[in-house]
């Protein structure tokens, strides 16, 4: 099994090597044509009978969770307006998560053809294409999208006032350090996604050693029986659970708490204050 | 002289049991009474308890566990199946594709690969058997029928139109002379129905449908039937989950209770008549299948003995039912949830409108994952314990009027989950012990056995062996991927195996001989 893993794994950097070289080629030969008019001219010409096996494809294998218009599903996020879809060019950023899935958030890997994965791919560009010449409307039966617009409902001064009181945010952030250009960072979704759980934040861990040391780094593993940290130096180690102590720093976890003491309007006050703060 | 006398003839009895069950592969007294060396239907036996009776793997001894064989699918499709196991061998899926494998040692006796067909291929969670043949559902929604021996099609039938929207992935359930068949399809306002169908011909017996047909004036559809019930023989009544309404996060075309959608529903199996509904979310808005495991317990409740009906649904509730009638016993939440108003004298939650999905969005507790999901929960009768891998869970749902009346017509998007391994009092809901299994939670699913054990999995990939007393980890090996399945245990040779899965791989764990 490892030994597959490793196989996919060197395949995989193969494939992007062999992408970056396409790239690379294509810099080259048109190097006064941005990327944007680049990418949306390819889609353009990606041939019918390429997207409909991509659809077929797609439909069998990545539509419960993306949905059958690439719209978003069940629990995969809506690809036509994935920024990894928007900046990928020919498959160099879609490939790759294809062929090694994305294991933190539950997608799985498929093993499928060079082919193959090119239909998938001008698929995807083709339907965000379409998504974006619809103005962000759909066609039925999938999951829709969620519009900046539509996260504007609640009162900024209320939020404010949530932010620095019960809210709690105060003891944490300050709308002038760490949050300053925060609207301009994030919009719409990703922002209240951000809000209500920063998912990628990391952990600061402190390592007792039976011997009295202490080793500290950012958190990098931990289940119920070793732990594993990345020193300054961007070095893995782990221990046995039972052989040493830690403290954690997880600031994130403060966001748990609040879920079950928001109400509707906390969030979309906040939110409509978080949205000044540019 | 007595003692010997009575040891030669159960010897006897169990030597021509075994020929007999040899002989006849998963007849009728199989299923019923699944013998030690067999797991011949999805749940192992029809209650869906998932408790072994097994005793030789026990918490003084789960330290030595260790690795009998291993088989590689060398796919990357997930195991989400539940092997079965008959006359040694073992049948399983993955989307498209059947394995019989030795269960004493792990080597592939066949391997069935179906055309790749049009459908989702989300997931399989197995086959069925009825004597010597296995029925195997495809994403396309055709029942086919296979001779165990080698793999080889006996009949195909279509059982949905795959035009439509609708696919297949779940075990059908054999009682009698019935295959159970049930149907998925999300994404398309559809009619949910269970299919009963003849196990030598493949004809259709009857059909049950969950809802009204599609287009009837301010009436649901959906009510999905993707995952396998199960059955009272003495009542002759099957227990079936059935899932959400569609529209899925709109309910303004679908007014009132949608009924039966996110129900248990109890059927006759030879006719297909419906004897009585329980409701577990009027009115869904938030894709809460109420497909979990029906697990059929006859035991104690409150002083007076029941035959009983449990179910850790998606909701968020945990449901205690009179299974002769469908009455409420116990309705009592296993986490947060914040979507109701109440429960109601039927037992029902009641939900909120506040809470239903919204332009600018609604925090609801759980997530469209829900509490829990189709991993099997266990229950272990000794402890009077309901044993389920809880998913505790925040998220925000969208809804607006551009989004149409069609399919999932919003959006949602989880915020943060965990897993928890809980172990519920069923007479007062309360939480006796819980296990953290990680962030973002485990696909594990959970068998208890009568030695005492918890068998399930944590989010990282780690197989565990839990004291069913009070939750503590006794056993553990990582696994190198997600556990997406539930584990069994079957005794072959006097030796006691559990077989669980992860990834595209399937462990066989034994005590060294």
């Amino acid at each position: 099994m490892f030994r597959r893993q490793f196989l996919c794994g060197m395949a995989a950097l193969l494939l992007v090597a062999v992408f970056a070289a396409a790239q690379t080629t294509s810099h080259n030969t048109q190097s006064s044509v941005n990327t944007k008019q680049r990418k949306s001219r390819e889609s353009e010409n990606y041939p019918a009978t390429l997207v409909q096996q991509g659809a077929a494809l797609f439909r069998q294998d990545c539509s419960f969770c993306h949905g059958r218009d690439a719209a978003g599903g069940e629990s995969g996020p809506d690809l036509t307006r994935s920024k990894l879809v928007a900046a990928d060019v020919n498959g160099n950023k879609i490939a790759p998560v294809i062929r090694n899935g994305r294991p933190d958030n539950k997608m799985p890997a498929f093993d499928r053809t060079d082919q193959q994965i090119a239909s998938l791919v001008a698929f995807i560009h083709t339907q965000q294409k379409a998504a974006q010449a619809q103005g962000g409307r759909r066609g039925n039966g999938g999951r829709k999208g969620v519009d900046p617009e539509d996260l504007r409902t609640g009162n900024a001064e209320a939020g404010k006032k949530y932010f620095h009181g019960a809210g709690g945010c105060a003891a944490c952030h300050s709308p002038t350090g760490d949050l300053a250009g925060i609207a301009s960072r994030f919009k719409g979704l990703e922002l209240e996604e951000q809000m209500l759980y920063p998912r990628h934040a990391k952990s600061k861990v402190v390592v007792t050693l039976a011997s009295g040391q202490e080793i500290s780094g950012t958190l990098a593993y931990l289940d119920e029986f070793v732990i594993g940290l990345t020193n300054s130096e961007g070095v893995y180690q782990s221990w046995r659970i039972r052989d040493v102590r830690y403290k954690l720093d997880a600031p994130a976890e403060a966001h748990v708490d609040l879920f079950s003491k928001y109400t509707d309007d906390d969030v979309h006050n906040l939110m409509a204050y978080l949205q000044t703060l540019k | 002289m007595d003692f010997l006398k009575k040891t030669f003839l159960t010897l006897c009895c169990v030597f021509v049991f075994s020929l007999w069950t040899l002989a006849q592969g998963a007849d009728e007294q199989t299923l019923l009474h699944p013998p030690p060396d067999s797991w011949p239907g999805y749940h192992g036996d029809y209650s869906g308890k998932r408790h072994s009776a097994l005793t030789q793997i026990a918490p003084g001894n789960v330290k030595n566990l260790s690795l009998a064989w291993a088989f590689q699918t060398n796919q990357t499709s997930l195991i989400k199946s539940s092997p079965l196991l008959v006359d040694g061998i073992l049948y399983f899926t993955v989307p498209e594709n059947i394995w019989a494998v030795d269960a004493r040692s792990g080597h592939q006796i066949w391997h069935y690969v179906h055309p790749r067909s049009s459908g989702e291929h989300i997931g399989h969670r197995g086959v069925a058997m009825y004597k010597g043949y296995l029925y195997f559902l495809s994403p396309d929604a055709h029942l086919i029928s296979l001779n165990a021996k080698d793999g080889s099609v006996r009949w195909n039938v279509q059982v949905a139109d795959v035009t439509k929207g609708y696919w297949t992935s779940m075990a059908p359930l054999v009682v009698g002379r019935h295959v159970l068949v049930g149907v998925s399809g999300d994404f398309d306002n559809l009619t949910g129905y269970i299919r009963s169908i003849d196990p030598e011909t493949g004809a259709t017996q009857w059909q049950w449908n969950s809802t009204p047909p599609a287009g009837t004036p301010n009436q649901t559809t959906g009510g999905m039937t993707w995952m396998t019930g199960t059955y009272d023989p003495e009542l002759n009544l099957v227990y079936w989950g059935t899932g959400n309404p569609t529209p899925v996060l709109n309910g303004t075309t679908r007014p009132g209770d949608n009924l039966y959608t996110c129900s248990i529903v109890a059927l006759n199996p030879d006719t297909g008549k419906l004897a009585w509904a329980f409701q577990v979310s009027p009115h869904d808005t938030h894709d809460w299948d109420a497909v979990e495991t029906p697990v059929l317990v006859d035991g104690d409740f409150h002083g007076e003995p029941k035959k009983m009906l449990m179910q850790s649904s998606r909701n968020g509730y945990f449901f205690v039912l009179d299974r002769t009638n469908g009455t409420s016993l116990l309705t009592a939440p296993y986490g947060p949830v914040n979507w109701t108003l109440g429960i109601d004298k039927e037992g029902r939650p009641i939900p909120n409108p506040a809470k239903e999905p919204a332009p600018d969005g609604r925090l609801i507790a759980p997530d469209e994952g829900g509490m829990t999901n189709y991993r099997s929960p266990s229950f272990d009768p000794k402890n009077g314990l309901f044993i389920v891998d809880a998913h505790p869970s925040w998220s925000i749902y969208f809804a607006k009027p551009a989004d149409g009346v069609y399919g999932w017509a919003g959006a949602d998007y989880g915020v943060w989950g965990k897993g928890i391994i809980e172990a519920i009092d069923y007479q007062t809901g309360k939480i006796r012990w819980s296990h953290e299994v990680g962030p973002g939670g485990s696909g594990a699913g959970v068998l208890t056995t009568d030695s005492g054990l918890t068998f399930t999995g944590d989010a990282s990939g780690n197989f565990l062996a839990l004291d069913s007393s009070d939750g503590k980890t006794l056993w553990h090996a990582g696994s190198g991927a997600s556990i997406v399945s539930s584990p069994t245990s079957y005794e072959l040779d006097g030796r006691q195996y559990v077989l669980m899965s992860s990834g595209g791989v399937l462990f066989a764990w034994a005590l060294p001989e």
